[in-house]
């Protein structure tokens, strides 16, 4: 079996700087999306090239040419996801607008700028020798999975999507359901993968019961699990991995410089660090680095 | 005219504007490099570092976004003396402008220590920060009391001939007193002001919202009260001021001046706009061309009351 380890990274962080670049991108498309999600297409030739699926934007969400005035709300950036590229030029965001700084994303209209620092932290570390890889994604986790799973089908991996939501409406894709308990993800089921939605879960708990089953079907090496989602579904699935398989999960934490210098956004790590900053280190970290039992949800 | 003389002294330590970057913000260094150019400013402070190593306040979360600014408890995670000199501060050297380090500890000893071990080091001058809320021992327990921050400020005198700035907190009744008694004790500036101790609660879990309970509030909302402490000040010691608090653009670093500071530094600002230095920097220069100011020294307290 393979570890990550083995695998060759997507780019470990530069040892000097971010490497990120800040620049202005045009929005070209702005969608709103069932249950208050909303999707943001942006011109970013630049990040195109150096973006890795996990890795993160994290955007300015007053007008750029405003940064002068202070605002009262929002005067910290805000963290999304790179949800889908679109080459040469566009990068893909998605949200769910929760509360000032997706509600002013929202409110953007096609041809506004916005001012975005990225592609910033450490993305998914994919082995061109995956056989089956496994992605889990619970609710807007599932923002980053297009980009990911499109990047795992490119190495001919078979690709199984585990996704769950608490109602089908709470995810930003099409469903269908072509018979009772069974739903699928056409937009993503596009891209390569083998779909399974499940919309009843209970923080992610049916999901894992899903992934537990599916251990049978794997090889017994270039297997991978990938999970995004909340943290109670990524300690289940650490619980359930366990040696079976590695597991990479990707963390959400509250950020103030996005670049690992103030140390807000700090998890509890093993090893002789303590902490690791989720903008820097992650946000995606293989699950033996997490201490899962200081973790807090 | 000429272009206007942006120089700033320091005791020894010369800079060539009078705009900063506060500690903790900027952490080594290194993590900004390639956003801006750091070298241009006048001098950069680095994250507080403590003889050793510290792991900080336990996370979920260590900040919080509140009106206008923001709370943090980071509690000091920094890398211990030795990793700092060793590891981190000949990169931030590399910007080719004043670093200054910023130091910490549970007693004046350890104060005295650290400035010690910086004594021989590239360092242009020593912030002593005696001023942190977020943790339990040193930190603002010496800033609070006069006599306390005169005791940390001796010893540290006494250990090294670079310049050493005492950063003040705001948390105190009369913050004038505790620069007075820095000034005494051998400081060669002040700069102020720290973070306001302060708390967000969740209404729904009636929990903190910061994992610490209590942390410090930076950002814009502490500015005005940032400004009338650097008067207060400005006003009782003869050593230069440093201001800080919640500065956005240059007018609101002319402020500071104009109260008295010799020089500034932009904190929480530096998360929204990586050049808001620089934004600063041109500014105060564009003022002082505009208003035909040939030195920065010239508007320093230049107040009209
Ligand atoms: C690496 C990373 C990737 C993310 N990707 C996505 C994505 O693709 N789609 C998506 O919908 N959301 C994503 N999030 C969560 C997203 O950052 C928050 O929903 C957003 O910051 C909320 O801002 P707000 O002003 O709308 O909400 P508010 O609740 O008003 O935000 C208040 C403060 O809390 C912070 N905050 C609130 N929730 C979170 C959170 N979950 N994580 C970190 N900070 C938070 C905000 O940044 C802000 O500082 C991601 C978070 C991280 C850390
Ligand atoms: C996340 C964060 C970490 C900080 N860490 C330190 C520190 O280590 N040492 C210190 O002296 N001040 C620290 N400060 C305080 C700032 O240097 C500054 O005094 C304060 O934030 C006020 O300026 P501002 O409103 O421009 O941010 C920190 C502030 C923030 C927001
Ligand atoms: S947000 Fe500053 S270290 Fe991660």
């Amino acid at each position: 079996m393979t570890h990550p380890e083995d695998a060759s990274p997507p780019g470990p962080p530069p040892s000097s700087g971010s490497g990120a670049l800040r620049l202005q991108a045009r929005i070209l498309e702005s969608e709103s999306l069932p249950a208050a999600h909303h999707r943001l297409l942006l011109r970013a030739p630049q990040i195109v090239p150096r973006a890795q699926p996990g890795q993160f934007l994290h955007i300015w969400c007053h007008p750029p040419d405003e940064i002068e005035r202070p605002p009262c709300a929002a005067i910290l950036r805000r963290p999304y996801s790179i949800a889908r590229l679109v080459p040469p030029e566009e990068v893909e965001i998605l949200f769910r607008v929760r509360g000032t700084g997706g509600r002013l994303l929202a409110a953007k209209a096609v041809g506004d700028s916005l001012d975005v620092i990225g592609p910033l932290g450490r993305g998914f570390s994919i082995s061109p020798d995956l056989r089956v890889a496994i992605v889990v994604a619970g609710g807007v986790g599932l923002a980053p999975a297009p980009f990911l799973v499109g990047r795992l089908v490119e190495t001919r991996a078979r690709v199984i999507l585990l996704a769950g939501a608490e109602t089908d409406d709470k995810i930003p894709f099409r469903v269908d359901r072509p018979r009772p308990g069974r739903a699928t993800l056409p937009d993503l089921e596009a891209l390569g993968a083998e779909v399974t939605f499940a919309s009843e879960s209970v923080e992610g708990i049916l999901i894992t019961a899903v992934a537990e089953a599916r251990f049978g079907e794997l090889p017994e090496e270039n297997a991978a699990m990938f999970a995004i989602g909340p943290r109670a579904m990524l300690r289940r699935l650490a619980e359930v991995t366990g040696t079976h398989i590695p597991l990479q999960v990707s963390l959400e934490e509250r950020m103030a410089c996005g670049l690992g210098a103030c140390r807000s956004c700090v998890v509890p790590t093993t090893g002789q660090s303590g902490y690791q900053t989720v903008c820097r280190d992650g946000p995606v970290f293989d699950a033996s680095e997490i201490d899962w039992e200081r973790l807090t949800s | 005219m000429s272009t206007p003389d942006l120089t700033v002294r320091i005791g020894a330590m010369t800079m060539k504007n009078p705009v900063m970057i506060a500690s903790g913000i900027f952490g080594y260094g290194d993590e900004f490099r390639g956003l801006a150019d750091y070298g241009d400013l006048g001098a950069l402070v680095l994250k507080t570092i403590t003889p050793e190593p510290r792991p900080g306040n336990p996370p979920a979360h260590r900040t919080v976004e509140t009106p206008g600014g923001m709370l943090n408890a980071i509690g000091l995670e920094n890398v211990g003396l030795e990793a700092f000199v060793r590891d981190k501060l000949p990169a931030a050297l590399e910007y080719g402008t004043n670093i200054i380090a910023s130091i910490a500890g549970d007693t004046p000893e350890q104060f005295a220590d650290c400035a010690r071990a910086l004594d021989g080091s590239e360092v242009a001058a020593i912030e002593m920060n005696i001023s942190c809320p977020n943790v339990k021992k040193g930190g603002m327990a010496f800033g609070v009391d006069a006599e306390a921050s005169a005791e940390v400020t001796a010893a540290a005198r006494a250990a090294t001939r670079k310049p050493i700035i005492p950063k003040l907190t705001p948390n105190v009744t009369d913050i004038a007193a505790v620069a007075v008694a820095c000034e005494k004790a051998g400081a060669d500036a002040v700069s102020l002001i720290n973070t306001f101790s302060a708390m967000a609660i969740d209404v729904e879990t009636r929990r903190p919202l910061l994992a610490a309970g209590t942390g410090g509030l930076s950002g814009p909302a502490i500015r005005p009260a940032a400004v009338c402490r650097v008067y207060q000040v400005a006003q009782a010691v003869n050593v230069p001021v440093i201001g800080m608090g919640g500065i956005w653009n240059a007018s609101d670093a002319l402020e500071f001046i104009i109260a008295g500071a010799s020089a500034v530094a932009v904190g929480t600002a530096l998360y929204a706009d990586p050049s808001v230095a620089h934004r600063v920097l041109a500014g105060i220069r564009g003022y002082l061309e505009r208003h035909a100011i040939e030195s920065i020294e010239h508007l320093v307290g230049s107040l009209q009351l």
